[in-house]
């Protein structure tokens, strides 16, 4: 009687073996991946607003970059809200590997042409390394200056640099965050109000309020401004709206110009005169 | 009684040790949800894993929704961070069975059956229907099957903005190639 009570058991448990076998055969193939995934989808374009993100074009992926400033809204109806003078920042950005991609712009400010060397040295895994590192570089070309009004001028004086680090991190779903180390370094500066090396500590970060949405703001402190300078550490403030291939970035920020080096020495808004509005528009190929 | 319960037992054991399981971690499934004069949408996923139990007609697969690749990056991007989620919901399950299915019948030549189970897609679960293809080759089966999914019946959501570009039914193909564990 023992036997046959245990053979039951044992029935009983084959027969259960066969109700979950389909789970059971679902189970051996669900093993953990081997290799640590990277984090996508950081930031929605390669800026936050002014300040670059830490996204890179994919490799081959060529981004047509059109942005305007529009004039100073605070003047309001003198100058059409800022509708009268708008500066313009055309501009074409290549991915040349996943890693590496190269931008040339061309800005109404000075008639400057800035080139943009970009590179990702680490990137953010799942359940891993915790941050996207990126590097930043720019070089930028000032061809407003005239020999007519400056005899003495040479090349090297049209020429401006900036070098960031990009460090960011995606914390959830809707929140990503960035800090960035920044150096410029002008070749002709006012010594009175600027200072030829100038050091900067930059956040920024954006929440997602929708899929296709998110709102950014960027702040980045002057380590080392003259005292008494007339400008201000710049701020920006956006909104990315996203649409399959184009990807639209409205902006508030106190700097009219947009070429990095202006931004990070230049900036004038001081909350009650110079806010900004503007956009930059993408669009992937 | 117990002589019954005996033989169901050996029966039971039998069937279970001596039970064939083909497998593949390599399977690809391929869907494409285009529209004509737009942006071709398809995705290719080459490694997609499968088990048929040819004791039971089981037939249970996995995939991965990250490893879905497009032609465009930005394409694959929107997908996995705006359709599929997938962060929340990183893998779509089958767990079903071959309706009347007999290993012996097997041959070069193609047979078809019914494939009825659970599909689990951003989530959501739904019961399919739909045919699959085997054929025996020198020990190998290969398992074919075309089917229609219906992002709405899984909680994807597509925006006004896009809806004409994307196509309502998403024709999904698979091609598993399984081999003896």
């Amino acid at each position: 009687m023992k036997i046959h009570k245990i053979i039951i058991c044992t029935l009983f448990l084959f027969s259960l073996q066969t109700a979950m076998a389909q789970d059971d055969l679902l189970g051996q193939l669900d093993t953990k991946p081997v290799k640590k995934e990277a984090v996508t989808a950081t930031f929605k374009a390669l800026q936050i607003a002014n300040l670059q993100s830490t996204k890179l074009p994919a490799k081959g992926e060529f981004y047509l970059l059109i942005s305007h400033r529009f004039g100073d809204l605070t003047e309001g109806l003198q100058n059409f809200f800022g509708l009268d003078n708008a500066n313009t920042k055309i501009g074409g950005i290549y991915g040349i590997a996943d890693w590496l991609s190269v931008g040339l712009s061309r800005h109404t400010f000075q008639k400057n042409y800035e080139t943009a060397l970009k590179y990702r040295l680490a990137n953010q895994l799942e359940g891993g390394f915790p941050v996207t590192i990126v590097g930043y570089n720019t070089f930028d070309v000032n061809t407003e200056l005239s020999k007519d009004d400056y005899p003495s001028l040479q090349f090297s004086n049209r020429l401006a640099y900036s070098a960031q680090l990009l460090i960011s991190r995606k914390m959830s779903e809707s929140l990503s965050l960035e800090l960035a180390p920044i150096f410029t370094h002008k070749n002709l500066y006012n010594n009175v109000s600027e200072n030829a090396n100038l050091m900067l500590l930059g956040f920024g970060g954006r929440y997602k309020l929708s899929k296709r949405l998110s709102l950014n703001l960027e702040y980045d402190t002057r380590l080392n401004a003259k005292e008494d300078n007339p400008y201000q550490n710049p701020i920006t403030l956006g909104l990315d709206i996203e649409t399959g291939g184009h990807i639209f970035q409205l902006v508030f920020s106190n700097s009219q110009a947009m070429n990095d080096v202006t931004v990070f020495n230049n900036s004038t808004g001081n909350g009650s005169k110079g806010i900004f509005f503007g956009f930059n528009m993408y669009r992937v190929f | 009684m117990k002589k019954i319960s005996l033989l169901l037992l050996l029966f039971l054991i039998g069937n279970y040790c001596f039970s064939q399981k083909m497998i593949t971690r390599t399977g690809k499934i391929t869907f494409e949800a285009s529209m004509p004069s737009f942006e071709e949408i398809k995705a290719t996923n080459n490694s997609a894993s499968c088990i048929l139990d040819e004791s039971t007609g089981d037939f249970v697969a996995l995939v991965l929704i990250k490893s879905f690749k497009f032609k465009a990056p930005l394409m694959e991007e929107h997908f996995n961070e705006n359709y599929m989620e997938s962060n929340t919901f990183p893998k779509a399950t089958f767990k079903g069975k071959i309706q009347n299915f007999d290993a012996k019948k097997l041959s070069a030549t193609k047979s078809t059956y019914d494939l009825q189970g659970d599909l689990t897609i951003h989530g959501v679960t739904k019961k399919i229907n739909t045919k699959i293809n085997l054929v025996l080759n020198s020990g190998k089966i290969t398992a074919t099957s075309n089917f229609d999914i219906h992002p709405q019946d899984y909680n994807i959501e597509i925006p006004n903005l896009v809806k004409d570009k994307i196509a309502k039914n998403v024709n999904t193909i698979i091609n598993f190639i399984l081999e003896p564990q």
